[in-house]
């Protein structure tokens, strides 16, 4: 089980899946803000004066860290990065299931995504992934930009 | 593990997130305001401010005066919600121009109503923005006379009033 988890290979496509997936989650998001900033609205967790600055800031985050981990500039950092913003979308969506919250304002514009319960999983298994990549302690294969990003840690 | 290192990494990576993301927020035009109205008692949500999303005059803002409109008869409601939602229910009367297929839609709308036709377009209330929208894409065909109703289909059943 530990090589496995050290294992070079392992990490580097968790660092792609993960990379590629945050890539992709931010473009629909920096597109259409508007649409994203409604999705934001309806979790009914965040104070009004949040909810713009999030849809903001936000996928652009995604968008950073996903393409850190891509090439390969500080994945460390990227990944712990990413498992945050994981952890809270696990958290956030779970208060909602148990209390009962499903948000669908019936417009075309804000897009159609997956129940909760399956989404949650999903967040559970990228974790996995980014966790991974955070305690992965050998040489990074694919950094190819930077490679001292790369190095075992000391 | 090198913590000191990670954390500058870390806000070195959210430091250019966020420079990133005010710079493209405020030069493209798909932009959002830093804070805008996110209380459904006040108005209909949105991420802009209110006066972008409408032209004061345009707004039908309760559901009574929407009602008084569709008992004078003098008005076309517009259901701006997909055909799907259409289907499962809708004002009665309202003729159904879903946002996502328009250009389908729009030829048969405008063979059947004259550009001067009273308009008044919904969707499912105040959360949604496609009766906005629909409003837009009906004066860019030369409907001038269009109101938007922000209670829409959820406010008008709340109300008991006329569905099929």
């Amino acid at each position: 089980m530990r090589t496995l988890f050290n294992n070079g290979w392992i990490e580097i496509a968790f660092r792609w899946i993960l990379g590629i997936t945050f890539i992709y989650a931010s473009y629909y998001k920096i597109l259409s803000p508007t649409d994203f900033a409604k999705m934001v609205y309806g979790y009914n967790l965040f104070p009004e004066v949040l909810i713009n600055l999030i849809a903001i800031v936000l996928p652009f985050v995604e968008l950073i860290s996903g393409l850190s981990l891509l090439l390969g500039i500080y994945p460390r950092s990227a990944a712990l990065i990413i498992n945050g913003l994981l952890l809270a979308f696990i958290f956030i969506l779970t208060i909602n299931i148990i209390r009962g919250h499903e948000f669908d304002c019936g417009c075309f514009s804000a897009g159609k995504t997956g129940s909760p319960k399956m989404m949650v999983a999903r967040d559970v298994i990228y974790l996995i992934m980014g966790l991974q990549i955070f305690w992965f302690n050998g040489v990074r294969k694919g950094c190819f930009i930077r490679k001292n990003h790369c190095k075992r840690l000391k | 593990m090198q913590w000191n290192k990670t954390i500058v990494e870390m806000i070195f990576l959210l430091g250019i997130s966020i420079i990133l993301a005010f710079t493209v927020n405020f030069f493209s035009p798909a932009g959002i305001a830093i804070v805008s109205q996110w209380d459904e008692s006040l108005g209909v949500v949105a991420s802009k401010a209110d006066s972008d999303v409408f032209s004061g005059e345009l707004k039908i803002e309760d559901v009574k005066t929407a009602k008084q409109i569709y008992d004078k008869r003098t008005a076309v409601f517009v259901d701006a919600r997909s055909l799907e939602n259409f289907k499962n229910g809708h004002i009665k009367g309202a003729e159904s121009l879903p946002l996502d297929q328009f250009d389908n839609f729009i030829k048969a709308f405008k063979e059947k109503y004259p550009a001067n036709t009273f308009i008044v377009t919904y969707c499912s209330g105040r959360t949604c923005n496609d009766s906005q929208r629909l409003e837009q894409l009906l004066f860019d065909h030369g409907y001038v006379n269009v109101s938007i109703f922000i209670d829409g289909y959820q406010g008008w059943k709340a109300e008991g009033y006329p569905i099929e």
